[in-house]
């Protein structure tokens, strides 16, 4: 590495610039942003098959069948479990993946908050979803054969805590506290877009009655996920401690 | 004796190669000594003395191991460390805001 490094002179201004310097080659080694991007993609991406043939386990008597036919009011705790057990082991693989890149590098990286905070906002996601099913925001209609539930109103806080309860959202939470422990502005601008195009995505509705009518949730944000490790990946650091 | 920031000056902290040790140690938690040696550009010999004066002012703390069969020297900053690189930097801003105002008030008097 061969920035201004240490100072070159003992002038107050110049070393209050080198300390910013090696504050800003201390941020750039400690990045490893593709690696979180690639791991939340690959989640992202095996949710498909999991959508599609997991069954719909009634846990929390949500459906109701009538004349051989099946009305689910709520999302499959299935899907439920599985985006909670895979989030958690998703931020297990990243909290390994940075403490093996900071032995290597020799620079230390205060992963443990975007960890902290990825399994926190995982577990609140499976509380809020509960909790939703027993108190749902979205009036459920009393005859839900009779109903669309796409014709259903639904107000701004039912939209948003919704939104923020989704597994989609809440990995974009989390990567908001990757981009400051990394003091990555591009990760932030990046967690900016990809949050926004996810939360329209989800606010809009598909009619559809193919079984597959899932796949744009997942398969957009799972490219987003994508793009953006190989982004980040292209401009990684390349920071090697030689040996002693 | 005036409160000057200039009196404030740490002599084991205010030099450039110290206070750059102790800034890679703030922002990185924990550092290696390949890793410092190659950023402040010095021989590992050079290092090693600055380490040692940091050490003995218990600035810093130096923990050595192996990884594999590769020697291994970690740099964790103390909790006197942090306060010193603390005060360091306030009269580093302090200093650059009196000169600034000095250069300002001739100025304005011409």
């Amino acid at each position: 590495m061969t920035h201004e490094s240490a100072p070159q002179a003992d002038g107050p201004r110049e070393l209050l610039a080198a300390v910013r310097d090696l504050t800003r080659q201390v941020h750039v080694a400690q990045r490893g942003t593709w690696f979180p991007l690639l791991v939340l993609a690959v989640v992202t991406l095996v949710a498909i098959p999991v959508y599609r043939y997991a069954p719909y386990l009634d846990l929390f008597g949500t459906c109701r069948s009538r004349q051989g036919e099946r009305v689910c009011m709520e999302p499959s705790p299935t899907q439920l479990g599985y985006w909670t057990v895979a989030l958690v082991l998703a931020y297990v693989a990243i909290a390994g993946f940075y403490v093996k890149q900071s032995r290597r590098r020799g620079v230390g990286t205060p992963i443990r908050p975007y960890v902290v905070v990825g399994v926190a906002l995982a577990a609140l996601m499976a509380a809020v979803s509960i909790w939703l099913t027993y108190h749902p925001l979205v009036p459920v209609p009393a005859d839900p054969f009779s109903v669309d539930p796409v014709e259903i109103e639904v107000g701004p806080a039912a939209w948003l805590v919704n939104g923020l309860a989704s597994p989609i959202a809440v990995i974009a939470l989390a990567l908001l506290v990757l981009a400051w422990v990394e003091r990555n502005r591009a990760l932030l601008a990046y967690t900016l877009v990809y949050l926004a195009i996810v939360l329209v995505q989800g606010s809009q509705v598909i009619h559809s009655t193919s079984r597959w009518y899932f796949l744009p949730y997942l398969l957009v944000p799972a490219a987003l996920l994508l793009l953006g490790s190989a982004a980040f990946a292209l401009f990684k650091p390349s920071t090697e401690v030689p040996a002693r | 004796m005036t409160d000057h920031p200039t009196n404030g000056l740490d002599d084991v902290v205010h030099q450039r190669v110290r206070l750059g040790i102790l800034a890679i140690a703030h922002q990185a938690r924990q550092v290696e000594f390949g890793f410092l040696r190659t950023t402040l550009q010095l021989t590992a010999g050079n290092l090693g003395q600055h380490l040692t004066v940091l050490e003995k002012a218990e600035l810093i703390q130096i923990e050595k191991g192996y990884e594999g069969k590769r020697p291994r020297t970690w740099v964790t900053l103390t909790a006197a460390g942090r306060a010193a690189l603390r005060v360091e930097i306030a009269h580093l801003k302090q200093l650059i805001q009196e000169v600034e105002q000095g250069e300002a008030a001739p100025a304005a008097d011409r």
